[in-house]
């Protein structure tokens, strides 16, 4: 009787260490993660709630006085409108853009490596460098761009991309599509060199077409990949400095000014640390809500896959 | 192994700047980058003082004018800032509002302050208080392309603006890639290229407590820029154009006149040794004017070496020899009387065309939160040069936002 309670008690307290060693194993990385993640975040939001100056000495409690300064700023809501067009297009075109790319480098043909690696060269070039390129190239006297343009017969007269505001925002969301194609070609050709060749080869031996193959088999299987280039790229895209900083810093007349270039001027060129900390948090919210959002869609998307395999069956044995 | 190596040649550091510390009075000056002398010639200040006090420990850092504020701005904010910095003399005027920057009047005797040239003391006089002292100084001019002026029949550059119209239209005459004037239309100090013209336009950029971008004179000031535009007389799509860009094509020889600072002479030098060029002042309008800047040099309120920093400023940063060869190597105006006396100065035609604008330099009004003010009107101008907005419709809203900018404080 002694014995056993001995034993027993020992069982219990071996169950609680096996169950506590994971929580004690990760425990040091989430501290970590908190202070590293969570103290920035509350400093930002305890500057968001008072008066800073722009040494960064705090002048007293302002409750939501940033905020509605913030709004009433006449450059928010052109800001706003900018920001979610920068996102939506960059982000947009990257997705539908590196699928074909994606599909073609993981065909089997001579040089792929080399192509591989040209695709993947820009991702290595920083985005600062890439953006100090495109200037030179964007010059409306002396740049490649034109003079590409003119030797091909498709201008006349040099056009300076970056000086008008019809032209220069455009051209910054091209690039900046360009220079997010690299890692999402990458995910999609981890995820598509992970299918297994043999449902392929069943398609084809049913007769089905390319596109159909792409649309009911390769589309399908790549969807939790294009989740994470959409997520990834959003957060990327939405919160990008160096490229619109380099090639206009907002210029002309703020025609090109998003969020993130307008909090560097609030923070650092004007001093207004507490509204640039108020802003700061309205975007972290706004992406913060984005994810949650787009992740809780996408699971239930999964659930509801997974649990409707039923419902296609019948479809199936008809066809 | 090599990692070792440098972990190793760190903590020696260390310990040897913990040791120094503590047997000698430190003093860190933080100044900017002019050009590649700028080091050499603050080194040498620290050597010499250095050598006059062993117990003093002088620690120069040269940095970036770009980054500079920002740098000073992170240092203040975690109570790391240095003795004495170097700054551009309109943020002075933040400094003081938030009790940064040491009045210096108390330090100061008459024989310092009769070392320098007045008008240079003026802007960094706050509220009557004395709060820096000016290390460079410049004004504007016209530099203007002899040859293309030769060739396109003119004799004598534009004294006024009706003149510089006309000239314009006859440079714009010999080519297609030649430009009469040069705009300046985006980044850094794009509005200052504008307010040369709103000066000679009698205009004032604040008046009564109010923004003046939006007088009479003002908008006439714009028009005329704008009517250039129109006319084709400066470079295509100006808001393509920041100082750099404006000033490279002047050096390709493509434009005929270009209002800029002392700098672009010792570029020339290197870049366009022979462009053969003339320095005449800003045109007029119905007045005449220069934009007028200075840097100075600082002393921090957190110091704890004032007086020894204040001896630093006046035995060796304000020295009449490092003065000299500041002023000399860098191209700047002279800001004390014995640097304007020397020879190299007093004989140059080039700076004289400088140093006669004086009596009617501006400077930027001593305003906190400036640059915000200034972001206000290059936002206007933009508007204007590109097309978007009339000169009057433009300023006006700029001098409301100035104006409410003006109300914060």
């Amino acid at each position: 009787m002694h014995g056993s309670a001995v034993r027993l008690g020992m069982t219990s307290s071996v169950k609680f260490t096996r169950r506590a060693v994971p929580y004690l194993l990760v425990l040091p990385s989430v501290i970590l993660a908190l202070w590293i993640i969570g103290y920035p975040i509350l400093d930002v939001a305890n500057m968001s709630l008072h008066a800073v100056n722009r040494f960064g000495q705090f002048k007293g409690f302002a409750g939501f006085d940033n905020f509605s300064h913030l709004v009433k700023e006449p450059l928010f809501s052109g800001c706003l409108f900018r920001t979610l067009l920068w996102t939506v297009s960059v982000v947009g075109g990257t997705v539908v853009l590196s699928m074909p790319i994606a599909l073609i480098l993981n065909e089997n043909f001579g040089g792929r490596r080399i192509a591989r690696i040209i695709i993947m060269l820009p991702w290595a070039v920083s985005l600062t460098m890439s953006g100090i390129v495109w200037r030179w190239a964007l010059d409306g006297q002396s740049g490649m761009f034109n003079a590409t343009l003119f030797s091909f017969g498709i201008i006349h007269q040099p056009i300076a991309w970056l000086a008008t505001a019809g032209t220069a925002f455009p051209v910054e969301i091209a690039i900046g599509i360009l220079v997010s194609i690299p890692f999402s070609v990458t995910v999609y050709l981890g995820g598509l060199s992970s299918f297994p060749e043999e449902i392929f080869e069943a398609a084809k031996i049913d007769g089905a077409s390319a596109w159909q193959q792409w649309r009911y088999l390769t589309l399908p299987l790549l969807r939790p990949f294009i989740n994470i280039v959409l997520v990834l790229n959003t957060i990327y895209v939405f919160n990008s400095f160096p490229l619109i900083w380099v090639m206009t810093q907002g210029d002309p007349a703020n025609s090109t000014d998003i969020f993130v270039t307008w909090l560097y001027k609030l923070a650092f060129r004007y001093g207004k640390l507490d509204v640039a900390a108020a802003l700061s948090l309205v975007m972290f919210l706004i992406l913060l809500s984005f994810t949650i959002v787009y992740s809780a869609l996408a699971m239930r998307e999964d659930k509801e896959a997974a649990e409707s395999p039923d419902a296609s069956a019948p479809a199936r044995a008809g066809t | 192994m090599r990692k070792g190596l440098t972990i190793l040649v760190g903590v020696t550091t260390v310990a040897f700047a913990i040791a120094s510390a503590e047997a000698k009075s430190q003093l860190r000056v933080v100044v900017g980058y002019y050009s590649a002398a700028t080091q050499g010639i603050f080194e040498g200040m620290a050597k010499d003082f250095n050598a006059a006090n062993p117990d003093a420990d002088i620690k120069v850092e040269v940095v970036e004018w770009d980054n500079l504020q920002q740098r000073l701005t992170t240092d203040i904010a975690g109570g790391t800032a240095p003795d004495i910095a170097m700054i551009g003399t309109r943020w002075l005027v933040d400094f003081v509002k938030n009790d940064i920057a040491e009045p210096l009047d108390s330090y100061i005797t008459p024989d310092v302050k009769a070392r320098f040239m007045e008008n240079f003391m003026a802007p960094s006089t706050i509220n009557g208080k004395l709060y820096g002292l000016p290390v460079a100084a410049s004004a504007r001019a016209m530099y203007y392309n002899k040859d293309l002026l030769a060739r396109a029949g003119i004799k004598d550059p534009p004294e006024n603006w009706d003149t510089l119209v006309a000239d314009a239209k006859k440079i714009k005459a010999l080519g297609s890639d030649i430009y009469g004037f040069a705009l300046q239309g985006k980044e850094i100090e794009t509005d200052a290229y504008w307010y040369y013209s709103l000066w000679t336009h009698g205009g004032e950029l604040i008046e009564g407590g109010k923004s003046g971008v939006a007088s009479a004179g003002a908008i006439e000031a714009l028009a005329l820029y704008r009517s250039l535009i129109d006319q084709g007389l400066t470079e295509p799509d100006p808001t393509g154009y920041n100082r750099q860009d404006i000033e490279r094509l002047f050096k390709q020889g493509r434009i005929g006149m270009i209002l800029t600072g002392p700098w672009l002479r010792g570029q020339m030098k290197t870049d366009a040794p022979d462009l053969s060029y003339g320095i005449a002042p800003i045109p007029a309008g119905s007045t005449k004017a220069t934009y007028g800047v200075t840097d100075d040099l600082m002393v921090f309120k957190s110091s704890q070496q004032k007086k020894l920093a204040w001896r630093f400023l006046t035995e060796a940063a304000f020295a009449p020899k490092w003065r000299i060869e500041f002023t000399t190597k860098e191209g700047f105006l002279p800001v004390t009387k014995v640097e304007a006396e020397q020879p190299q100065f007093v004989n140059d035609p080039q700076l004289k065309a400088f140093t006669e604008m004086l009596p009617y330099a501006h400077f930027a009004p001593p305003v906190p939160n400036w640059e915000q003010m200034a972001d206000a009107t290059i936002r206007a101008l933009q508007k204007v040069y590109t097309g978007e907005a009339k000169p009057d419709a433009a300023l006006k809203e700029a001098a409301s936002s100035i104006d409410s900018i003006l109300q914060q404080q």
